[in-house]
């Protein structure tokens, strides 16, 4: 008799599975919590992957860094232990020499510079930058515009301010831009708002910053053009070890540093740490799924161990049908069509409770103080479609040696053992 | 002739062979309400397991209605299970988890009769039956008589050429064993239906219109019981 797929046999396994509710449950949990567990964590790591990377945004993932320090080796007729600063004349050089070179500027930090307006004040850092900073990291401008190049080669006063210095200054939230703010001894004019949080930044976090034209700054603390700290962009395409390499070669040569002196000169390269996020973030993932499937292979184990006690409990019941009229052909897809019902329905629930669990995850994350931007620990689509393709496969496997058991139960069985 | 048995032999081969039925010669005829009656060990139940197709025999014939019953698959006797044969078993075998017309329906499910109809035919039974208030009760709400006439309809559903009853009043009271085997006798009687009784109990086979002596794997006595006076209690003594 031909396998029939019509809306009885269905009812035939709803009936089974939800008369025999303790059995159902049992069978089903394994596959639930495996579900669960893969999807919290895969989610988690997504929530995590994303709450990771926002610490990076607007950071060129081509940057390199350079900062000075103090050398650490004899070197050029120079005693160790000696301070050294870039200057000017560095990015010049850096630019004309070396053609992998895009954009290469400086940065002056001023920890714990006062910032006034009206009544409010705030103790932030103040930043020199040139117009051409925003290219190794780029502002997320809640109000107005950034430094351009005019506002540096004219030296004009002006500023963007952080988030938290606006909102120190101007609890109102209104638009600062035009007003006048006292920085240090002297007053700017905001030109705009930076609205990125702290996360990962150099010389302190952008919302607790005034960023002026480097020109000013330069001039306010008297260096006379020296600096601490160098950014700089590869071109497209260059190896950035090798850029990375020229530039050290360079720097050491003009500063008189010995060339293996990493103490004198510190070297960040935003590619590695990118790289080394991501790589991070793919080890996670593969772990997480490796768990995940194992813990999921340890339920659909289960579902089987389950089903073939099940089905050797209900040995009378299968004789019953096979002397009443079952052919094994319909014990063997009756059994299986179980195994799948049970395994995709406790998967359903473990859909639903994950999903369910990540979103109000990614709510409440969201909404921290701290977290300005939503957060989602959410699954994708096609993760869901796969496990759930995967749920229907597991079930089957499951469902194979307990239906064979089942098929081989012959009808005399259903009159023994009473 | 509906049953037929030409020198069926039956062994079963454990550590030690058991020759369980020596060569059964038996003619049933449709119609016939008739016991198979011998002590435990006789080879009853293997007769009854062969003449049901739940078992098969090492040589001789068996045929229901002239169809010969050898060598069949699995499928094919589920087949012929389903639509020849009506099974009354000692222990009721109901489905716990299913009511009472819920397990009257399920041979009609094998079918692959639709639900309506099915619901529509077991509920028929049901109430020829007089279970129509119990038809939506699970087996363990109801006494050991209505599961019985639960297992009784179940066996009728199907319209089938034999009704096989395996020692249908092993597990009653008297009282309820004699209302089972009036039940029977009036199916009988009153539809012609064929039934065959197999029993160790001499009461209930005294019911029967033709007794069939089983002892050692052989066809003994074959008693005419038409008056039913086979029992020497008398005909309307207790069954027990």
């Amino acid at each position: 008799m031909a396998m029939r797929f019509d809306i009885d046999r269905y009812k035939e396994i709803v009936d089974t599975l939800s008369r025999n509710r303790s059995r159902t449950l049992l069978t089903g949990f394994g596959i639930f919590w495996g579900i669960f567990m893969l999807l919290i964590m895969l989610g988690g790591g997504n929530g995590l992957k994303a709450i990771l990377n926002e610490n990076f945004e607007g950071f060129a993932s081509n940057a390199i860094l350079v900062g000075s320090g103090r050398t650490s080796k004899p070197y050029g007729g120079f005693k160790r232990d000696r301070f050294w600063y870039m200057d000017k004349t560095d990015i010049e050089a850096i630019k004309a020499l070396i053609p992998e070179a895009d954009i290469v500027t400086m940065m002056d930090a001023d920890w714990g510079g006062d910032i006034a307006y009206g009544e409010n004040s705030y103790t932030g850092i103040i930043k020199g930058m040139t117009y051409e900073y925003q290219e190794v990291e780029s502002p997320k401008l809640i109000f107005g515009r950034w430094l351009n190049e005019v506002d540096c080669t004219q030296e004009r006063k002006v500023c963007v301010i952080g988030k938290r210095v606006w909102s120190n200054l101007f609890p109102d939230g209104e638009d600062p831009t035009g007003m006048f703010i006292k920085v240090k001894n002297s007053y700017y004019q905001v030109i705009g708002v930076d609205g990125r949080n702290g996360g990962i930044n150099i010389n302190g976090s952008p919302d607790q910053s005034v960023v002026i034209p480097y020109q000013l700054m330069d001039k306010m603390n008297n260096r006379g053009g020296r600096f601490d700290i160098m950014c700089m962009t590869a071109k497209e395409g260059a190896d950035s070890d090798e850029f990375q390499d020229k530039v050290r070669a360079l720097l050491s040569r003009r500063h008189s540093i010995a060339p293996d002196d990493k103490n004198a000169m510190m070297m960040l390269d935003t590619e590695k740490i990118f790289k080394i996020v991501d790589n991070l973030f793919k080890g996670v993932n593969i772990l997480v799924i490796l768990v995940g499937l194992g813990t999921l292979l340890a339920g659909a184990i289960g579902v089987s161990n389950i089903m073939m006690v099940t089905v050797k409990e209900r040995t009378t019941e299968i004789g019953i049908r096979r002397a009443i009229g079952a052919t094994p052909k319909m014990i063997l897809s009756q059994i299986i069509t179980e195994s799948v019902g049970l395994t995709v329905l406790a998967g359903i629930f473990g859909i639903l409770l994950s999903v369910l669990i990540l979103w109000a995850a990614g709510n409440i994350v969201s909404n921290l103080p701290d977290v300005s931007f939503p957060v989602s620990f959410q699954i994708g689509f096609w993760i869901g479609i796969a496990v759930f393709s995967l749920l229907a496969v597991l079930g089957v496997l499951a469902g194979l040696a307990p239906a064979l058991r089942a098929m081989n139960i012959k009808p005399v069985d259903a009159m023994r053992d009473e | 002739m509906l049953i037929e048995l030409k020198d069926v032999n039956k062994t079963y081969f454990g550590a030690q062979p058991l020759h369980v039925l020596k060569g059964i010669n038996l003619g049933i005829e449709r119609g016939e309400f008739v016991s198979i009656m011998g002590a435990s060990g006789s080879g009853k139940s293997t007769l009854l397991n062969i003449l049901g197709i739940l078992d098969n025999y090492d040589s001789g014939e068996y045929r229901i209605n002239g169809k010969l019953i050898w060598d069949l698959t699995e499928s094919k006797a589920a087949e012929y299970r389903n639509k020849m044969i009506g099974f009354i078993f000692q222990s009721y075998n109901l489905i716990s988890f299913k009511t009472a017309v819920e397990n009257v329906e399920l041979p009609l499910f094998y079918q692959g009769i639709s639900r309506h109809k099915r619901h529509e035919m077991a509920m028929e039974y049901i109430e020829r039956l007089g279970l129509k208030d119990w038809a939506g009760h699970y087996p363990n709400e109801m006494s050991g008589g209505q599961k019985q006439r639960v297992a009784i309809a179940r066996a009728l559903v199907t319209k089938p050429d034999i009704i096989l009853a395996d020692e249908p009043t092993g597990a009653l009271d008297s009282k309820t064993s004699v209302e089972i085997m009036d039940l029977l006798k009036e199916l009988n009687e009153r539809e012609k239906l064929t039934i065959i009784v197999v029993t160790h109990e001499s009461g209930v086979a005294n019911y029967t219109n033709r007794i069939i002596h089983i002892k050692d794997g052989v066809i003994g006595q074959i008693e005419e019981n038409k008056a039913h006076n086979s029992v020497r209690f008398g005909s309307d003594g207790p069954l027990k």
